[in-house]
C-alpha cells in the first residue's frame, strides 16, 4: 500500500504521531508495513516507531471489525454499570473485551471517558455515541448493527 | 565555580558544578545503591533504589538527579530510607523472575555448584569439576555413590524425562582425581579444635577448618574412622577400600589427627572443652529404635547387625529365613545384605504400603531386582522362639487418617494376626542419637543446636545426625562445615550468622509448564545415561560394588542434558546484591510475573525479559554510545518490556559490541557463556 | 430581535438525540432561525432547546424529534417548558461558563457580539509585564488540578530569552467523570483560544499548541474552525510577531496530562515523564522554553483581563480566586457542569444542585482516579484547594462524582487503581509495579480473598508510591485507595474479615436470590438469562449465575435482588 499522504505531514520526529494517526484513519490499524513507512518517512528507528504504537492505547496492530463498540469505563459509566453493559454485549456477539468477532464485524473494547458522564452508561459505535443505556437498548442496538451487516 | 554547601547525614558537603547528591555522596565514601543509573549515558531517573531524604521537607528524592540546594540536610542512612529502598527492591524483585542458582544447587543440602560442575565435567575438565565439588562436597567419593540426589529430584530437565545424572559427575571426577588433588591450605592460626566423631560431619567439619587455617584433633569410638559410612552402609553400596583412599586424605591434608577407639565420657568432655578452643560434637545416630512388640530382644537391630558385619570385613554367616522389619534405607541395606551372605528368602515387612516407604525409590527396586519379598501393611506385636526358629506374630493393617508427617497413618485391623517363622529377625525401624549426658536435647532427642550458626552453648558446636536425627551423608557434610565456618567465626570474635542470601525462581519444575522455562542453549535431546550394573549373580552372591563409575563418554553425553538453569548474572548482579543489602525478599511481594518470553536466537548474547528491570540502560547505550538503535521500549505499565523491531531479535554482528550486555545490572541481556 | 431556537448539540446533546431534532427542525421549520450551540452544562435534560426572545429565553428540556411536539416548543407551549431549580440558578456563578450553550461555537462574529476578544484588545493596549502582573494580582491558580499560581508560571516563560518560546494548552483531559474541557472546547473555543493568545503576548511566546485528546472529534473541528477565523482576522498577529497556532491530537494516554509527559508525546516519543528540574519553562518541547496551562485556566483569561484582577479576585476564598467548573455526574439527580465560586460547600452542590437526597449519598470522589473521596458527614468542606487537600482529597481537574449508598466504596477503589495501574507509562518502580501489586490486592479484596494483611499493604506502600513517582499519576494514584481507607474502612474489613460486601456490589460476595412471595411466574427472568442460571421452580443457581442483573432488570416485580453471599 502506499503511503504517499505521508507527504503533506512535515518530515519531522514531532510528527510521529500525527502521521500514524492518518494511517490508522486511512488503513484501520497499524500494519508491520506501516512502522516500516512511517519510521523511513520520519527518520525513526523502527524500534521506536514500534514502542510509539504501543505506548498509545489509541493505536490498533490488528484490523479491527466493521463496527468498533466502545464502552465507555468512565467513572459515571461505571458506577451506572459499565461493567454489565460490557457483559451484556460480549454475551450477545460471544467476544471478549479487546477482540474482533469471527465474522469481522463487530470489534469490541473498554475505552477511559467518552466525556458524556452525564448520559452514563454510554457506548460508541464508530464513534457515535449511546448513551442512557439498559439492558434492553443494548441488545437492540447490538441487533440493529447486526442486522445491517 | 558554582558552590552548593549542603549536609549528608549531618556531614558537611560540597557541590561544585551542579553535582548531585549521588556525585558528592561518591567522592564522600558515602554508598548509596543504584540501578537504573549508568555514568555512560543521559539519566532515567526510574528505579528509586537511590532514594535520599530531605530532612526538613521529608520528601524523598532521587540522588541520582537531584542537585542539593544551598543548607539542605539530606538524610541518607535514615531507617525510613533504608525502608523506601527495600520497598522499591521489593517491588522489582515481585516482577522479576529467573534462577538466581539453579534449582540443584539450591536444593542440595551442601548448595554444591552443581551446574558448574556437571559444566566442567561435560567439558571433560574432572580437576576443575572436582576443585569445585570439594567446596561444599569434602567426601565426593562416598557421596558420588550413596547420595540420595536431592539435586536430581528438583532437576529442571525433569519437566522433559529424567533428570540429569548428577551423581555420577562426582563419582567419576573423584574417582579419577581423588589421589592427586591436594587442596592449598594456608598456614595454621594456632587454635585448635576438638571434633567428637570421625562420621561425614566430623571429617567435613576437619577438612573445612583446614582450609581455614584450623588444626584438629578428632575422637572416635569406633576401630576405624568413617562413622555410618563405614559401620551402617553395607560394602556392596560404598566399597570399604574406596572409603580407606577417601578419608586417607585428611591424613594429607595435615594437622587433623583422628584417635580412634576413644569414645569420649562425660568427663572427658569436659577436659575437651577446657583444652580446646572450640569443640564440635558430631556422635551421629547409633542407638536403635524399639519395635515396641513383646520379644522384641530375640531380633537383631539393624545397625548393629550392619555394624558388626562391617567389622567382620563383611563377611558372616547364613542368616537363612530371614524378614527385615522397617522401610527405610537401613532396612534395604540388611535384606540386601541377607540375599549377599545367601539367605534365598528375604522378607521386608511395612507397616504401610510402599508408596510411604521411606527409602529410596532405586534402592527398593534394586532389592527386588536381587529377590527380595516385601510384605506391606503389616506390623509386628510378638516375637517368640520356637524349638531353633523364630516366629514372628504379625497384624494386618489399613491407612487411616494422615498423621502430623502428612503420611496415612497405620492402623491395626482387628484379629487379623497371623505367624511367621524365620531363622532371623531384624528391626531396622530407625535410629537415635545417644546424646552425652549434660547435653541439651530437643523433643526428639536430639541435640539441641542454633538453627542456624548449630552452636550448642559456649564454645560447643554439633552437626550431623546427633542434630537432625538419621538423615543423609550430604546433609551431615553440610552440616559439618557450618558448625565448623561457625566455630571459627567464634573463635575470631565474629558473628556466627552466615550474611542474607536470597534466590529467585521461576519455580518447581512440578509446577512449572514448559512455556515458563528458559533454555540458555539447545540441551541434549538423549536420554539419560544409564549406570552399567554388574551382573544380578554376582550381586546376589558377592559384595562387590553393584554399579560400575561412568565414563568419560558417558558424563560428556549427560552433560549436554543440563539446561544450566541459573542465571547468567550469577555473582555481578545489582539487584541481588542491594536486596541482600536491604533484606528485600524475592516472595516479600506477591503478583503476577508476565510471561514475557525469551530471545536465545542470537549465538553468544540470551535476552531473558523475565528478569528485566525496566531501567532501559541497555537501550540508551545502544542509542547514545553505539549510535545504533536497536533496542526499544515496547507497551506500557506493568506490560513494559525492551525488545527489538518487529522482535527480530538482536543482529549475530553485536557479539563484537556486547555495550549493552556490559552495562545490564541483572541478567536480561546477557553473554551465554557463563 | 425575532425568536431565535437554539439547540445544544455538543457531544453530550448528539449522543441524547439532538441531531434527529434538529434535523426534523431544519426540514420542518425552514423559516425558524435554528442555532446549533454548544452544552448549557444542564445534561440530564438533553436534548435541550433555547428559545430566545425579546422577553427572554425559555427552555425545553428532553425534547422529541416530532414535528408536533416541536411546534409546541417554537410556540413556546409553557406546558412544556423546563424550569431550572432556582437553588442552581442562584448557587451558580456564571463567569468563564457565561456563553457556553448560548452562542453558535465557530461563529467568530457572535463571539464578537458577546465582548469577545475585547480582553486581547486590552490586553494589547497594556505592556507585556502588566498583563503577567494582571495574572499574578488576580490569584488565578492552574485549573488543571495541581493549582499552581498561573501568573507566577507565566513569569516564568516571560523572563526566557529564546528564538522559540511555546506554550501549550494542556487539553488532554483523561480523568474518567470530567468533561469541563470537552464542553468548553467545543461550546467556546475562541474564548480559550483569546486566552491563549493573551497568554502569548504577556510571555513573548511564538508558538501556541494545543494538545487534545483525540477522542474529542468535535472539539479538535471546532478549535480548527475557531484558528482559521482567527488567522483571517489576524488576531495573532502582534506588532512584533505573528504567532503561529496548531492543534496535535493527542493518542490515549492518561499519563499524558503530566507536563514533561505531554511534551515527550508532542515531540513523537513515547509520553513518559522525566525528572524536574530542568523545568519546562526553562527546558521544554524540543528544548525551547514551553509553558503549559490547562483549557479551563485558558477560559479564565479572557474573563480576569477584561473584568480586571480586582473583580476577579472578589469571588473565591482567600488562597482559592475565582470559579470553577464541575462536571457532575454519578448518583444524581441532575448531572451536568457548573461553574460555582470557589468555596462553595460540597453540600451546596451535591444536594442544592444536583437534587441529590441526602439520604441516599455516601460519598463524592473529586479529582477523579487522582483524587479521593469525601464522605457525606464533610459535605459541609468548603470546596477549595486546601481544604480539599487537608481531607486526602484535590480539586483536581473537576470531575466530581456522586457516589450512592449502593455504591461499594472498595469496588470503586479497585476500579480507580484498575484505570491508574494501566495508564501507568511504566517507567518508576513504585508506580509501575506498586500501583499494580495495589490492584492485584484490591482485586483479591473484592473477590472475597483478602486477607488483614492486604489492608496492611495497601497502607505500607500507598504512601511509598506517592513518594517515589516522578509524575503525577504515580504521585496520586494511591490517593482514592488511601482515602477510603480513612474513610470506609469498615468496608474493607467486611469483606476482608466477614467476607461479605455491605453494598451488595462484588459479585463473588453476593447471590441472587428471587422471592417467590411476590413472584408471578411470569418466566421472564428465565428466558433472559444467558446462563440457565434458573430453573423451572424459580430458583437461581448461584454456581452458574454469573450476576449479570439482566433478570432483576427484566422482573416487573422487582421480586429479584442480590443478597449476601453467604
Amino acid at each position: 500500500m502506499g503511503y504517499d499522504f505521508l507527504q503533506k505531514i512535515p518530515q519531522e520526529k514531532s510528527y510521529l504521531i500525527k502521521g500514524l494517526q492518518l494511517v490508522q484513519k486511512k488503513q484501520g490499524y497499524i500494519s508491520d508495513d506501516s512502522i516500516r513507512a512511517c519510521a523511513e518517512y520520519f527518520k525513526v528507528p523502527e524500534v521506536e516507531v514500534e514502542g510509539v504504537v504501543s505506548f498509545y492505547a489509541q493505536f490498533k496492530r490488528t484490523q479491527p471489525g466493521k463496527y468498533q463498540i466502545c464502552v465507555c469505563d468512565g467513572t459515571a459509566c461505571h458506577i451506572k454499570g459499565a461493567p454489565l453493559v460490557l457483559d451484556w454485549i460480549a454475551t450477545e456477539l460471544d467476544v471478549k473485551d479487546g477482540e474482533t468477532t469471527k465474522d469481522g464485524l463487530f470489534s469490541l473494547e473498554t475505552v477511559a471517558c467518552l466525556g458524556c458522564c452525564s448520559l452514563a452508561p454510554v457506548i460508541s459505535i464508530n464513534g457515535e455515541v449511546f448513551g442512557k443505556l439498559d439492558r434492553k437498548a443494548v441488545i437492540k442496538l447490538v441487533k440493529d448493527f447486526k442486522a445491517r451487516g | 565555580m558554582n558552590k552548593v554547601e549542603f549536609f549528608i547525614d549531618g556531614k558537611p558537603m560540597v557541590a561544585e558544578n551542579g553535582q548531585t547528591i549521588l556525585e558528592v555522596a561518591k567522592q564522600a565514601g558515602i554508598s548509596i545503591p543504584t540501578l537504573c543509573h549508568n555514568e555512560k549515558v543521559s539519566k532515567t531517573t526510574s528505579c528509586f533504589v537511590c532514594v535520599v531524604k530531605d530532612a526538613k521537607t521529608g520528601r524523598f528524592v532521587p540522588s541520582c538527579s537531584f542537585k542539593p540546594n544551598p543548607g539542605q540536610e539530606i538524610l541518607s542512612d535514615a531507617a525510613e530510607v533504608y525502608d523506601m529502598r527495600k520497598s522499591a527492591l521489593d517491588l522489582l524483585l515481585s516482577e522479576h523472575t529467573g534462577d538466581c542458582e539453579a534449582p540443584c544447587t539450591v536444593s542440595c543440602p551442601a548448595h554444591a555448584k552443581v551446574e558448574e560442575y556437571v559444566r566442567e565435567g561435560k567439558n571433560g575438565n574432572f580437576l576443575e569439576s572436582l576443585e569445585i565439588i570439594k567446596k561444599r562436597i569434602p567426601l565426593p567419593m562416598s557421596i558420588g555413590r550413596v547420595c540420595p540426589r536431592f539435586c536430581e529430584q528438583d532437576c529442571r530437565r525433569n519437566v522433559k524425562d529424567l533428570p540429569v545424572a548428577i551423581n555420577e559427575f562426582k563419582r567419576l571426577a573423584a574417582d579419577l582425581y581423588y589421589e592427586t588433588y591436594l587442596e592449598e591450605r594456608p598456614e595454621l592460626s594456632g587454635k585448635k579444635v576438638a571434633i567428637i566423631g570421625a562420621g561425614p560431619a566430623g571429617l567435613s567439619a576437619a577438612y573445612y577448618l583446614r582450609l581455614e587455617g584450623v588444626a584438629s584433633d578428632i575422637y572416635e569410638m569406633m576401630p576405624k574412622a568413617g562413622g555410618m559410612l563405614r559401620y551402617g552402609i553395607p560394602e556392596y553400596r560404598l566399597p570399604k577400600a574406596i572409603l580407606d583412599k577417601e578419608i586417607a586424605h585428611w591424613q594429607k591434608l595435615g594437622d587433623i589427627e583422628i584417635f580412634c577407639n576413644e569414645k569420649v565420657s562425660d568427663k572427658k568432655m569436659a577436659e575437651l572443652e577446657e583444652k580446646y578452643d572450640a569443640v564440635i560434637v558430631t556422635i551421629g545416630c547409633w542407638k536403635a529404635s524399639s519395635m515396641r512388640c513383646e520379644g522384641e530382644e530375640l531380633a537383631d537391630n539393624g545397625i548393629d547387625w550392619l555394624g558388626a558385619l562391617a567389622q567382620n570385613e563383611w563377611k558372616g554367616k547364613n542368616p537363612g529365613k530371614t524378614l527385615v522389619i522397617g522401610g527405610g534405607n537401613t532396612a534395604m541395606d540388611c535384606v540386601r545384605t541377607s540375599v549377599r551372605l545367601g539367605s534365598d528368602d528375604v522378607t521386608c515387612l511395612y507397616r504401610r504400603t510402599e508408596k510411604e516407604m521411606p527409602a529410596e525409590d532405586i534402592e527398593i527396586h534394586e532389592a527386588k531386582e536381587e529377590g527380595v519379598n516385601f510384605e506391606f501393611l503389616v506390623a509386628p506385636t510378638k516375637l517368640r522362639k520356637e524349638s531353633d526358629k523364630l516366629v514372628l506374630t504379625c497384624q494386618r493393617m489399613e491407612l487411616g487418617e494422615p498423621d502430623a508427617s502428612g503420611r496415612r497413618r497405620p492402623v491395626a485391623i482387628e484379629s487379623s494376626e497371623f505367624d511367621i517363622e524365620a531363622d532371623t529377625v531384624i528391626a531396622a525401624i530407625g535410629q537415635k542419637t545417644d546424646a552425652t549426658a549434660g547435653m541439651k536435647t530437643n523433643r526428639w532427642g536430639d541435640l539441641d543446636a542454633d538453627e542456624k550458626s548449630l552452636n550448642v552453648s559456649k564454645t560447643i558446636f554439633a552437626a550431623g545426625d546427633c542434630v537432625t536425627g538419621a538423615a543423609t551423608v550430604v546433609e551431615a557434610v553440610a552440616g559439618g562445615r557450618t558448625a565448623g565456618l561457625s566455630a571459627l567465626a567464634m573463635m575470631n570474635g565474629k558473628d556466627c550468622e552466615e550474611p542474607e542470601i536470597i534466590n529467585v525462581s521461576r519455580g518447581h519444575w512440578r509446577s512449572l509448564s514448559s512455556d515458563k522455562l528458559v533454555l540458555i542453549g539447545e540441551p541434549s535431546e538423549s536420554e539419560r545415561e544409564q549406570l552399567t550394573f554388574i551382573d544380578l549373580d554376582k550381586r546376589c552372591n558377592s559384595m562387590q560394588e553393584v554399579t560400575e563409575t561412568m565414563t568419560a563418554e558417558q558424563i560428556a553425553e549427560e552433560g549436554k542434558r543440563c539446561f544450566e538453569c541459573s542465571c547468567t548474572a550469577k555473582g555481578d548482579c545489582k539487584l541481588k546484591e542491594h536486596s541482600e543489602t536491604y533484606g528485600a525478599k524475592p516472595d516479600a511481594i506477591k503478583g503476577e510475573k508476565l510471561l514475557k518470553g525469551y530471545d536465545n536466537r542470537h549465538p553468544s548474547i540470551i535476552h531473558d525479559r523475565m528478569k528485566c528491570i525496566k531501567c532501559g540502560i541497555c537501550i540508551k547505550v545502544c542509542s547514545e554510545v553505539v549510535n545504533e538503535n536497536l533496542l526499544g521500549l515496547k507497551d506500557r505499565g506493568y506490560f513494559t518490556s525492551v525488545g527489538t523491531a518487529f522482535n527480530k531479535g538482536l543482529p549475530d554482528s553485536c557479539t563484537n559490541c556486547g555495550a549493552c550486555v556490559e552495562e545490564c545490572p541483572v541478567g536480561a541481556l546477557d553473554w551465554k557463556q557463563k | 430581535m425575532s425568536k431565535r431556537v437554539k439547540i445544544g448539540t455538543g457531544s453530550c446533546g448528539l449522543a441524547a438525540g439532538a441531531g434527529d431534532v434538529l434535523k426534523v427542525l431544519r426540514d420542518e421549520f425552514p423559516d425558524v432561525t435554528v442555532e446549533e450551540v454548544g452544552c448549557l452544562g444542564h445534561c440530564y435534560a438533553e436534548p435541550l432547546i433555547e428559545v430566545e426572545t425579546e422577553d427572554g429565553s425559555f427552555y425545553f428540556g428532553e425534547v422529541k424529534a416530532n414535528k408536533d411536539y416541536l411546534q409546541k416548543v417554537i410556540n413556546i407551549d409553557r406546558s412544556i417548558c423546563t424550569d431550572f431549580s432556582e437553588s442552581r440558578v442562584d448557587l451558580e456563578c456564571l463567569k468563564v461558563t457565561a456563553l457556553v450553550g448560548k452562542i453558535p461555537p465557530t461563529d467568530i462574529d457572535r463571539y464578537i457580539e458577546n465582548d469577545g476578544y475585547s480582553a486581547l484588545k486590552k490586553a494589547l493596549s497594556m505592556t507585556p509585564e502588566e498583563v503577567v502582573n494582571e495574572v499574578k494580582e488576580a490569584g488565578l491558580r492552574g485549573r488543571g488540578g495541581g493549582g499552581f499560581p498561573t501568573g507566577l508560571k507565566w513569569s516564568f516563560l516571560a523572563a526566557k530569552d529564546a528564538e522559540r518560546k511555546i506554550v501549550v494548552c494542556n487539553a488532554d483531559e483523561g480523568d474518567p467523570g470530567a468533561f469541563m474541557d470537552r464542553s468548553l472546547m467545543e461550546s467556546v473555543p475562541h474564548q480559550v483560544l483569546e486566552g491563549m493568545l493573551i497568554c502569548a503576548y504577556a510571555t513573548g511566546a511564538t508558538e501556541l499548541i494545543i494538545y487534545c485528546r483525540a477522542e474529542y472529534p468535535m472539539a479538535i473541528e471546532h478549535l480548527d474552525i475557531a484558528i482559521k477565523s482567527i488567522e483571517a482576522h489576524g488576531l495573532n498577529k502582534f506588532s512584533d510577531r505573528t504567532v503561529s497556532i496548531r492543534i496535535k491530537e493527542g493518542a490515549g494516554a492518561f499519563v499524558c496530562g503530566e507536563e514533561t509527559a505531554l511534551i515527550h508525546s508532542l515531540e513523537g516519543k513515547r509520553g513518559m515523564p522525566r525528572f524536574r528540574p530542568p523545568f519546562p519553562t526553562d527546558s521544554g518541547y524540543l528544548g525551547f522554553p514551553t509553558m503549559i496551562n490547562n483549557v479551563e485556566t485558558f477560559g479564565n483569561i479572557p474573563v480576569l483581563v477584561r473584568e480586571g484582577s480586582e473583580a476577579f479576585a472578589s469571588v473565591g476564598t482567600e488562597k482559592s480566586k475565582g470559579t470553577k467548573i464541575f462536571a457532575l455526574a454519578g448518583d444524581v439527580k441532575y448531572p451536568g457542569l457548573v461553574e460555582v465560586p470557589m468555596g462553595i460547600t460540597l453540600k451546596e452542590i451535591v444536594y442544592d444542585i444536583g437534587g441529590v437526597d441526602p439520604n441516599q449519598v455516601k460519598a463524592v470522589q473529586t479529582g477523579g482516579p487522582s483524587g479521593g473521596c469525601i464522605p457525606a458527614e464533610l459535605f459541609d468542606t468548603p470546596v477549595d484547594y486546601d481544604s480539599l487537600n487537608s481531607l486526602g482529597a484535590i480539586m483536581g481537574s473537576g470531575g466530581l462524582i456522586v457516589i450512592g449508598k449502593n455504591r461499594c466504596m472498595v469496588e470503586t477503589s479497585r476500579y480507580f487503581l484498575d484505570f491508574t495501574h494501566r495508564e501507568s507509562c511504566g517507567k518508576c518502580t513504585f508506580c509501575r509495579v506498586g500501583t499494580k501489586r495495589m490492584f492485584e490486592t484490591l482485586e483479591r479484596i473484592t473477590a472475597g480473598e483478602g486477607v488483614t494483611e492486604d489492608i496492611d499493604f495497601l497502607e505500607d506502600i500507598g504512601p511509598k508510591i506517592k513518594a517515589g513517582s516522578l509524575c503525577g499519576l504515580g504521585q496520586t494514584a494511591p490517593n482514592p485507595v488511601l482515602a477510603t481507607l480513612r474513610y470506609f474502612r469498615d468496608e474493607f474489613e467486611a469483606h476482608v474479615i466477614d467476607k461479605n460486601c455491605p453494598a451488595l456490589e462484588c459479585n463473588a460476595l453476593v447471590n441472587v436470590n428471587i422471592d417467590l412471595k411476590n413472584c408471578i411466574k411470569c418466566r421472564l427472568c428465565i428466558k433472559n438469562c444467558a446462563v440457565n442460571a434458573i430453573d423451572d421452580n424459580f430458583v437461581v443457581d448461584n454456581e452458574v449465575c454469573t450476576r449479570c442483573n439482566s433478570c432483576i432488570e427484566v422482573c416487573p416485580r422487582s421480586c429479584i435482588a442480590r443478597v449476601e453471599g453467604k
